[in-house]
């Protein structure tokens, strides 16, 4: 096994869109950004991670983190940070093709593990651009489903002992679920849900406004989320686990009526009529003759009379990392133990692996 | 169909009135462009080329009780609120028919009768005005909003900054619209502005910020919609961030040697007029033909326009004294 | 009918009554009334010397305190005249014109003009000027001439109770840009004012003290310096006639002219710094308009050319005193060829 090598992208962009204006959508500053990524940087540099792939950005992520490596150089020994690679030199569009570059990089470049930093767009994102490179999805704001919420040293430690192969994948990964729309030669892929919407143009992109959603497509949909999911996790709730999904149709009228969470500070009656399960594989037909479909509630495809979408739920989206799993069989094998010369004979049970024995 | 939807679906006489406008702003502003090479336009101008889709799509929520207080940059919020065509080009030109019988120029187009304060020379010099007829507007209870439009410059100065606490605090019908055209003058916005984004700078002040794609005018529409509705509904102040391009130098005569070559791209794949019209049609919203349409009549406006100012007359000598009070 | 009351009181009179008569009339600025936000009174201040006490409770949502943001609620004034409000905002200390110019001279001087006399901005700014309190260099200037070199401003600077308030009056009601100066030392000075409302037209001087010998131009608080050595000369035969100009812009020439014409003896008395200022204006408009009458130079009496000094030895030297105005008028009475 060669390096541990670890990719880290941010998005600087998320969080300023139209929820800030119609929800009471959080402020999370590129500053939070950079802070989250140095805590990470603590935790690989604690279990042995030896190199550290940055996506660069114009919003001040990677330069508040640039600043920070440049001066902990100059600071000399301390708590070791790995070694720390800004992939630069491509030009910057300020747009999600960047983030897509960038992990195309990583992915070349041999990362084990790539996180991302960032909501359900950069999640989305990030799964369509790492293969078969586990992710691990940390929640930046308060509008998020498929990310965890997660204190970020912590995600560190987790992604920091899988890259090193200290914990096996089995143990470490599972992977979720993907619904995929298909209009013509156009595809989109999704996390967590595809809503079709009665918008005719993509417009300010995030959904807030289920009035608008004519049918939704769930790949689970739990019933502490956020999000357009919440409306199916309150009726029929369907796990990450589980291998099927959920759909419904939508209609303000309709006589099954559910208070939903649809954003942050945003209860709302949402009309739901017939709900099926969604089975993998199969391909669910849009009913609409024209609109937006919204995946992970984006507005993102338009389609008109005679395009026919549909959709499909699939069993191979990315591997994702399991914080809470890695974590446990660390505490299982003892991987963050260290022995104290004077105090081994304290110890009971297997000798605890070190630290940095991954290979 | 809920509010927002409303605010949303746009008619097809909303839709044609849009492109119209943007066309015009486009077309008068290319006009210009080639007629000051010309030498024959005095003084400066600086051209809005390329930003259409962000004076359209905020003044597209706007109606008579509104005002829009302008730049330096302002023949695009002027004509997308209403000022006359004919008489802009007057101005521009310094004839008496002009908006403001030739004793403002273009950097002082104003028709307070629209609701129109002003182009403005000082880089934030608009946005306590905007606070100010905003202040009327509350009080007055016409529901009426402010908008101050206002470039990535000027939201560096300290009048505009201040102008958002004010309006926080008194919690103004007021929308604050930073258009973000990656220069202020020759200087880069990432470099001047020290935020990661002006749309954060809402945050300080306690009101909501969003960032718009400002070449996508359903973008525009629909975030200033919702922005203004909220004014209007006693929400209080919000800041747009708009980001795009300027097809032109920061006036006319500009080398632009600061620059690389964004223009050329935006021109090509990013246009607000072509994305518009792309997207009607392919909704069928709109025909092709509607739009032609159009452009012909636009075309023909602007000629006209022009023909007129180059033949009107000079202001005279008994000009230069009136119009300095009420009543002295 | 007339009773005596303080150049504060007749300034507040002019504000209440105006604002009882008219709607779009409002207040705005630092402490016009005091105590926003805070748990204790309300209208705490009612402005810094208390010329704005009683508006607030009076005419509920016309008083609007600010932040100090002078450069926001100033341009907030005057947007809002040209929306139609008729709005009295303070300038707290002129000396903080720095930070808000843009807004009076740039903006709303020039809106009429520059839009062709499309634009109508009847907006007043309160603001008090001038030395004497030992508020020191920053809190004491006398900045009106700045003003009154810009077209498009009016600029007003009453001396007496009586002139506060029909000039403040005459001010809310006029449709042009206002700059209205109040001497801080006066506050307290007490005459006789009407109870009705009243307004006195800007553009007339006013000849306070008839007199063939000199003519002394003066504005503000100089109107009594000038006074108390008009008193000191009479004894000696020397008559002054005192012109009190009350507003810089308009000027009116035509007072000080005939009164020149009959005395040919000219002393300026202004507080103001001696560069550019009214005193330089008006001995060149005598000198042009009223040359052949002139029997002496012009005499001016100014504060020097130095910023406000704080100390009260200081101060009191900085001030233009009678005995400095008594020592101009026999220069000028006693000069010969």
């Amino acid at each position: 096994m060669g390096d541990a090598i670890v990719g880290v992208v941010a998005n600087p962009l998320s969080g300023r869109d139209i929820r800030r204006l119609v929800t009471h959508a959080s402020v999370f500053p590129a500053a939070e950004k950079a802070n989250m990524i140095q805590r990470m940087l603590t935790a690989f540099g604690a279990v042995g991670v030896h190199r550290v792939l940055l996506g660069t950005d114009l919003g001040g992520i990677s330069a508040a983190v640039l600043r920070a490596v440049t001066r902990r150089r100059a600071a000399g020994p301390g708590a070791r940070w790995p070694e720390v690679e800004f992939l630069d030199g491509q030009p910057i569009r300020q747009t999600a093709q960047d983030t897509v570059d960038a992990l195309r990089r990583m992915v070349t470049a041999g990362a084990r593990v790539i996180i991302c930093l960032g909501g359900d767009g950069t999640a989305r994102v990030t799964a369509s651009a790492v293969g078969d490179v586990p992710m691990l999805a940390l929640s930046t704001g308060t509008n998020n489903v498929f990310p965890v919420v997660r204190e970020a040293t912590i995600a560190g430690l987790a992604a920091g002992l899988f890259a090193t192969g200290a914990v096996a994948d089995d143990q470490a990964t599972t992977r979720a679920k993907l619904l995929e729309v298909r209009v013509g030669d156009r595809a989109e892929t999704a996390l967590v849900d595809i809503a079709v919407c009665t918008d005719r143009h993509v417009a300010a992109r995030a959904i807030w406004d289920p009035a608008t959603v004519t049918q939704l497509f769930c790949a689970f949909a739990e019933p502490d989320a956020i999000g357009l999911s919440s409306i199916l996790g309150q009726l029929a709730p369907v796990t990450r686990e589980e291998p099927h999904g959920v759909t419904a149709r939508l209609a303000p009228g309709a006589p099954r009526q559910v208070l939903a969470p649809i954003a942050p500070g945003l209860v709302t009656a949402v009309g739901v009529g017939e709900i099926e399960p969604l089975r993998p594989g199969r391909a669910y037909p849009v009913d609409a003759r024209a609109g937006v479909i919204a995946v992970d509630g984006e507005r993102e495809l338009t389609f008109e009379p005679g395009e026919r979408p549909a959709v499909r739920l699939r069993a191979d989206g990315p591997r994702c990392v399991d914080v809470p799993a890695v974590l446990a069989a660390s505490a299982r094998l003892g991987l963050l133990r260290l022995e104290p010369p004077a105090l081994s004979h304290l110890h009971r049970g297997p000798t605890a692996a070190r630290v940095r024995s991954g290979s | 169909m809920t509010d927002t939807m409303e605010r949303r679906s746009l008619t097809r006489d909303q839709l044609l009135g849009a492109y119209r406008m943007m066309r015009t702003i486009r077309e008068f502003e290319e006009r210009v462009h080639r007629e000051f090479a010309t030498g024959e336009i005095p003084g400066f101008v600086h051209l809005y080329a390329g930003e259409e889709a962000s004076a359209v799509g905020v003044c597209s929520n706007l109606d008579e009780r509104d005002t829009i207080a302008s730049t330096h940059r302002g023949h695009g919020h002027c004509i997308a609120k209403g000022v006359d065509v004919g008489e802009m080009m007057a101005e521009i030109y310094g004839r008496t028919t002009g908006s403001c019988h030739g004793k403002g120029g273009s950097m002082h187009i104003a028709d307070l009768s629209k609701g129109m304060l002003g182009a403005n020379g000082i880089v934030g010099g608009g946005p306590p005005l905007i606070c100010g007829t905003a202040l009327a507007a509350k009080i007055k209870s016409t529901g009426g909003v402010g908008v101050a439009f206002f470039g990535d410059g000027g939201s560096n100065q300290g009048t505009t900054l201040e102008s958002m606490n004010l309006a926080c605090v008194w919690n103004l019908p007021a929308i604050f619209v930073a258009e973000n055209n990656g220069y202020a003058e020759a200087t880069a916005s990432t470099w001047s502005v020290a935020a990661d984004s002006i749309a954060d700078r809402a945050a300080a002040f306690g009101m909501p910020g969003v960032l718009v794609d400002g070449f996508d005018f359903f973008a525009v529409h629909e975030a200033a919609g919702e922005a203004i509705a909220r004014a209007r509904d006693g929400g209080g102040p919000s800041l747009i961030e708009m980001k795009f391009t300027r097809y032109f130098g920061h006036f006319e005569g500009d080398q632009q040697t600061y620059r690389a070559d964004e223009v050329a791209r935006a021109r090509a794949e990013l246009d607000c007029l072509k994305r518009f019209a792309a997207r009607v049609t392919e909704t069928g919203e709109l025909a092709q033909s509607d739009l032609d349409a159009v452009d012909a009549e636009v075309g023909a406006l602007i000629d006209q326009a022009v023909d007129s100012a180059q033949a009107a007359p000079l202001p005279t000598e008994a000009d230069l004294l009136t119009d300095v009070y009420v009543r002295y | 009918m007339a009773r005596t009351i303080t150049y504060r009181e007749a300034l507040g009179e002019a504000l209440a009554q105006e604002m009882e008569r008219d709607d779009s009339v409002i207040v705005m600025g630092e402490d016009t009334a005091g105590g926003a936000g805070s748990p204790g009174e309300d209208d705490a201040w009612g402005g810094v010397l208390g010329v704005t006490k009683g508006l607030f409770h009076r005419f509920p949502g016309r008083v609007l305190d600010t932040p100090i943001s002078e450069s926001a609620f100033i341009g907030a004034a005057i947007g809002a005249a040209t929306a139609g409000m008729r709005p009295v905002a303070e300038l707290m200390f002129v000396d903080f014109m720095g930070v808000c110019f843009d807004q009076i001279y740039n903006q709303a001087a020039k809106f009429r003009y520059m839009f062709g006399g499309k634009a109508v901005t009847p907006v007043v700014i309160r603001t008090m000027y001038g030395a004497g309190l030992r508020a020191a260099a920053q809190h004491s200037q006398c900045l009106y001439p700045l003003f009154t070199h810009i077209p498009g401003l009016k600029v007003v600077v009453p001396a007496t109770p009586y002139d506060a308030k029909g000039l403040l009056t005459q001010a809310i009601r006029d449709n042009d840009p206002v700059i209205f100066f109040e001497h801080k030392a006066l506050y307290d000075l007490a005459g006789p004012v009407p109870e009705e409302s009243y307004a006195l037209p800007f553009g007339e001087a006013n000849v306070v003290r008839e007199g063939g010998d000199v003519t002394i131009v003066t504005l503000g608080r100089m109107v009594h310096i000038a006074l108390e050595a008009a008193e000191q000369l009479a004894p000696s035969g020397v008559q002054c006639e005192i012109v009190d100009l009350r507003t810089t812009s308009p000027l009116d020439e035509d007072t000080v002219l005939e009164s020149v014409e009959g005395t040919g003896r000219v002393v300026v008395v202004d507080e103001a710094h001696p560069r550019c200022s009214m005193a330089t204006d008006i001995s060149a408009l005598v000198a042009r308009k009223a040359f052949g009458a002139l029997r002496a130079p012009v005499e001016m009496v100014t504060a020097p050319h130095t910023p406000v000094p704080f100390s009260g030895a200081l101060e009191d030297r900085y001030i233009p005193d009678a005995q400095a105005v008594v020592n101009a008028v026999k220069t000028v009475t006693g000069w010969t060829r």
